[in-house]
């Protein structure tokens, strides 16, 4: 919760009372919704039911008689509170089932295929990082790998993994179910779908991490002692591990109640659906369980959380006598990030000369050929051309949220005291409710999506850098600093900053692609981009029905999104500040930071670190 | 360093609380029932195979209100064959005996019903008393049924086997409008409120219980099979029940699941794990293997609706250059597949009456040039809205956004959810609307559409249509009550309407059910009011 090590009791009163604020505030805002949004709940309510009845006034205002909404919505929003407390969380508008039995399965059901996904994730992240922990602990790390295969993986979008595995494992080849939840063996492909783009993204994560703390003077150290290379490992993981487990948190809450494409093409009762029903039919009694339940599932992952992060670093932390890793030097020049700019940019270049609009559907679904080098969509639009003319569109708009997501992340994550309980707290609203909750507030304008998007995205950059700052600060080189009489300021500007920025960057530059497609998922609320704009997360959810009829269609955009992935995490590997540029060149890869610095000037020092054993 | 040695407890603690927590999770998180059906289905295992198999089917509306059969969910009762009304519709849409034997006029305002000997599933005797206090708790319901809308019924017991049914109004559709599904006719075990399903009108903490509260539908109804359990809105099992008056039926019950994502569906009967997968998108259809994706064309039309009132389509010369510049075979070939027909009218192949009658719509505007069209849009782009519910209608909304600009217009898309689009529809925000309506509605008279899309009071006027000549062709089709002339009338009143070119009709779609090889005697009905019947099997 803070940078302090030990929370004092009246502190820990105070984190308590604000996060049952914040999210008290959720509930309610939860509970406004159909009067910030102007949408009228018997309405949504009637057509809920029944698709087909048409709204006369005399239906309507049966509806809104038997749901009491005349009372407006504080009565409504108080009984609700009211009979909470006594352990009755009201009826569904809809259904007219219990709401608490409903969102306890949903949540259940959720909680497993979580589960699920954390052990496909964890296995995932492990094989993604245990080439730099291998070679590392054995002291055999050169330079850093740009990581770009692993970057792909992240950028794959979830649902085009989970209908692929669904038609391929479990229909073509009958080797696992294809839909359902019964059982075990129905667990395992819903689980990869999920995990294996979130395990690439942990796994990513540590791997950047663990080069630092594997130059540290400790390491050498247990090296020359004779320590053998697991026990090293071991050290390293338990040292980077901390600063990713308030993410793992996030994960873990975001897996549960965000899983509504893997949970509507496997037909998974979980809660993501659940939360999506309730937020379009405007049924708030369970849309308000719901995003009560995952309010509470996010407080006891993050407190767990930052509990585990305590133990791994333990005293240390409290005495301020964390080892903090050495910034890592520029990895040498590589060929990866052009390669996958040149690709990319040859795509554009040759897609721009053709029309994304123009349609035949005489040549719908048509193959790859001289003439369609990417194939037709089902209207038979020349799939490049649409690829490249949606490029510059989702680039722009994604890059500035994650700029902007960026910045409020790291300005947030500097006081995790107050932050850390809203990054909870905001990472467990469903994204479709978050787009709800944006748009009810701030209308539905253009910049609607982008902001909605924004509004979630900094969540789990502020996690991160919380975490890396509450390591940071109980660094020993800073309390030198301070006894030196460094001001505050130039704690912040010149040591804590400098350590927290590159990596927080790069996490937010992974989670790029994933920003393009949060912003197209917001497009059947009717925001954002609209058909038949080549946007790319419209071109894939508008093909991906056709996916095994026309593999291609689905497949161009999703390779330019992976490529766009790998682009962005091979290229912030350079990614550095001023400063270090002169660091440049001064050793094979890595260069530790024992030295204390004097205020004025740095002198760098770099330590050659043996490279035999 | 002091930290190697603390790092076990750590560890252990984290990997002991996380098994807990594991094991506490695998204790029953997943979804109960249809276990047995769907583990037989993906193992192989054969269920029962030649006569009394259960079959296996999957639905794409789960129950939205725990089957109250005056909702949208009265449709479902009927498919799986659990309700029964008094009459059912033909092919034709004339009015047949279900639970009722005959029936005769006996003045403009009374019919009466003669039923037939048959028991409700939980063994009673299906009385005038019972049928008469059934259809009274439908009209009591809040909201009001679909085919009530407008009408004010009394149903009277009339000795032992008739039930005399009298309007307020004239309503010569009675007899079709008691096909409805959500007329079914339920056991009086069904209303004893204080049952499982009493509370349930008190949704919302309003307290509206007893009158609104809703029927319980386990084992009251008339049908061959009967609910039997509900799994929430994933799935439930149906028993065959043994007593049904029109003989047992083959089939010895109904595991039904409720898959709203079509690709699921479709995936769900080519791994084997249902028999019958209805309502299988046309994007699937060609991946289902020859012969299983079995269609018949419905009253569910595609239309593209202008805005009558505001807005450039306020002039019928643009309206009618507008119609003139779609090509409806294309839509049906390239966007449908040809799992579709070609827009005649108002009334499609579905409906094999209007075929014989269709009426050539006469003084339509003479449609603008393109230069005009662009003079009189001034430079704005004209908005063309729709939903995705399904992936069909922004296809052809594309399509049509690129055949309009070539006649001059310059068209810009809204596509969002239903829920989110309606009212703003209804309200004439939009130049254009493409929707797709089933025109046959809840009554199964074919006036019905009529007066509440096209006049100037109906509830669901997206063209916000206010024609003279259109309301006074809807209100003499109202009138007339011998079927054949009611048809004729109805027939005049769309020409009136395709007149105006106030809507322009696309396509006509057909349901496209996936049926496995082995199963026979699905019933494909053009209302969509049946599916499963006594002569199912697999």
């Amino acid at each position: 919760m803070t940078g302090v090590p030990t929370a004092r009791p009246a502190s820990a009163a105070l984190t308590a009372l604000w996060r049952l604020t914040l999210a008290g505030l959720l509930v309610c805002l939860v509970g406004l919704l159909p009067w910030l949004s102007r949408t009228d709940p018997a309405l949504t309510v009637l057509k809920a039911r029944s698709a087909e009845r048409d709204p006369t006034p005399e239906a309507l205002a049966a509806v809104r008689d038997q749901l009491g909404l005349d009372a407006g919505p504080f009565r409504l929003l108080g009984d609700w509170l009211g009979a909470l407390a006594q352990g009755d969380a009201g009826h569904s508008w809809i259904s007219g089932s219990a709401v608490l039995p409903a969102v306890g399965q949903a949540l259940g059901v959720s909680l497993l295929l979580m589960a699920g996904a954390m052990v496909v994730a964890l296995s995932t992240a492990a094989a993604v990082c245990a080439r730099p922990l291998w070679l590392g602990a054995r002291r055999r790390l050169g330079s850093p790998r740009a990581g770009g295969t692993a970057a792909m993986l992240a950028a794959l979008p979830e649902f085009l993994t989970a209908s692929v595995l669904a038609t391929v494992v479990g229909v073509q080849l009958g080797w696992l179910p294809a839909l359902g939840w019964y059982g075990p063996r129905w667990m395992v492909l819903p689980s990869l779908a999920l995990g294996l783009p979130a395990g690439a993204l942990l796994g990513r994560l540590l791997a950047d991490a663990l080069p630092g703390v594997l130059a540290q003077p400790w390491a050498s150290a247990a090296a020359a002692r004779g320590l053998s290379g697991r026990r090293v490992a071991r050290q390293a993981l338990r040292h980077c591990v901390p600063g990713l487990l308030p993410n793992l948190g996030l994960f873990v809450v975001g897996l549960t109640g965000g899983a509504v494409a893997v949970e509507q093409i496997f037909d998974i009762p979980g809660l993501g659906r659940l939360t999506l029903e309730a937020a379009t039919a405007q049924d708030l009694p369970v849309l308000q369980a719901g995003t009560l339940a995952l309010v509470l599932l996010a407080a006891v992952a993050g407190g767990l959380a930052r509990a585990a992060a305590r133990l791994l670093l333990g005293p240390a932390l409290r005495d301020g006598a964390v080892q903090s890793p050495p910034r890592p030097a520029p990895p040498g020049r590589r060929t990866a990030p052009l390669v996958y700019g040149a690709l990319l940019v040859a795509v554009v270049a040759f897609g721009l000369a053709r029309d994304p609009l123009g349609l035949d559907t005489a040549a719908r679904l048509a193959a790859p050929s001289w003439e369609h080098p990417f194939g037709t969509d089902a209207l038979g639009r020349d799939v490049l051309a649409r690829v490249a003319h949606g490029a510059l569109g989702t680039l722009a708009v994604a890059l500035a949220v994650s700029a902007a997501a960026l910045v409020a992340g790291v300005l947030l994550g500097l006081v995790p005291r107050v932050s850390g309980a809203v990054v909870d707290t905001v990472n467990a609203v469903p994204p479709v409710l978050a787009g709800l909750l944006v748009a009810g507030i701030a209308g539905s304008g253009p910049a609607t999506p982008a902001l909605a998007v924004a509004a979630v995205a900094w969540a789990p950059l502020a996690a991160h850098a919380g975490a890396l700052l509450e390591r940071e600060r109980a660094a020993t080189h800073i309390t030198a600093t301070r006894a030196l009489g460094a001001s505050e300021a130039y704690v912040l500007r010149r040591e804590l900053l400098p350590a927290v920025v590159p990596p927080v960057l790069r996490h937010a530059l992974l989670r790029l692609p994933g920003v393009a497609l949060a912003l197209a998922a917001l497009g059947f609320l009717g925001l954002g981009a609209q058909p038949p704009s080549p946007e790319w997360g419209l071109l894939l959810a508008e093909n991906l029905p056709y996916a095994e009829r026309a593999p291609w269609s689905v497949l161009a955009p999703a390779a330019v999104l992976a490529l766009l992935g790998a682009l962005a995490v091979t290229a912030a590997g350079g990614v550095r500040l001023p400063r270090y540029a002169r660091g440049r060149g001064q050793g094979p890869g890595w260069r530790a930071r024992t030295d204390v610095p004097t205020p004025r000037r740095r002198r760098p020092e770099p330590r050659r670190h043996a490279t035999e054993e | 360093m002091r930290s190697v040695r603390r790092r076990r407890p750590a560890a252990g603690l984290l990997s002991a609380s996380l098994t807990v927590l594991s094991a506490a999770l695998l204790t029953g998180c997943f979804a109960s029932g249809g276990a047995d059906g769907g583990s037989g289905g993906s193992d192989g295992l054969p269920s029962g195979s030649s006569s009394g198999g259960r079959l296996r089917v999957a639905l794409a509306f789960p129950p939205t209100e725990n089957f109250s059969p005056y909702g949208a969910d009265a449709t479902l009762l009927s498919r799986l064959g659990v309700t029964e009304g008094l009459t059912r519709l033909d092919g034709n849409g004339a009015a047949t005996p279900a639970l009722a034997e005959s029936w005769t006029r006996e003045n403009d305002r009374t019919w009466l019903f003669t039923l037939r000997e048959a028991r409700f599933q939980d063994g009673t005797e299906v009385t005038p008393a019972a049928v008469a206090a059934s259809l009274t708790h439908a009209t009591r319901a809040k909201p009001l049924p679909t085919a009530l809308s407008g009408v004010s019924l009394t149903a009277t017991p009339s000795g032992d086997h008739r039930v005399r049914v009298t309007t307020e109004a004239a309503d010569p559709a009675l007899p079709q409008r008691l096909a409805g599904p959500s007329l079914a006719v339920l056991a009086p075990k069904a209303f004893k409120a204080d049952g499982a399903n009493g509370k349930q009108g008190a949704a919302g903490g309003g307290a509206k219980a007893g009158e609104g509260a809703r029927p319980d539908l386990v084992a009251t109804a008339t049908g061959p099979f009967a609910l039997a359990k509900v799994n929430g809105s994933a799935s439930a099992t149906l028993n065959r029940f043994d007593d049904y008056w029109g003989g047992r039926a083959h089939a010895s019950g109904i595991d039904a699941k409720f898959i709203a994502d079509g690709t699921a569906r479709a995936n769900a009967l080519r791994s084997g794990d249902v028999d019958i997968a209805e309502a299988i998108p046309v994007s699937q259809a060609a991946s289902l293997t020859e012969g299983t994706a079995r269609e018949v064309p419905t009253a569910r039309n595609t239309s593209l609706v202008l805005n009558t009132r505001s807005g450039v389509f306020a002039d019928p010369a643009i309206r009618a250059a507008a119609r003139a510049a779609i090509d409806t075979p294309a839509l049906a070939t390239g966007v449908y597949e040809g799992h579709a027909d070609p827009g005649q009218g108002l009334y499609g192949p579905a409906l094999t009456w209007a075929e014989g009658k269709r009426v050539r719509p006469a003084d339509r505007a003479r449609p603008a040039s393109a230069q005009d069209v662009r003079a009189a849009l001034k430079g704005r782009a004209i908005t063309l809205a729709t939903y995705d519910n399904r992936p069909e209608l922004p296809e052809t909304a594309q399509v049509l956004q690129q055949r309009l600009e070539k006649a001059g217009f310059t068209v810009k898309l809204t596509v969002r959810e239903y829920g989110r689009l309606e009212s703003d529809a209804l309200a004439g925000k939009f130049d254009a609307v493409v929707a797709a309506r089933n025109s046959m509605l809840d009554t199964g008279d074919p006036v019905s559409i009529l007066s509440s899309d096209f006049t100037c009071d109906g509830s669901y006027n997206l063209a916000l249509l206010c024609d003279k000549a259109v309301d006074r062709a809807v209100t003499t089709a109202d009138a007339v009550a011998d079927q054949g002339e009611r048809q004729d009338a109805a027939m005049a009143a769309e020409a009136r309407i395709l007149g105006t070119d106030a809507v322009v009709p696309l396509v006509h779609q057909r349901i496209i059910v996936g049926v496995a090889p082995s199963v026979r005697g699905v019933d494909l009905d053009p209302y969509e009011r049946s599916l499963v019947t006594a002569g199912t099997r697999r």
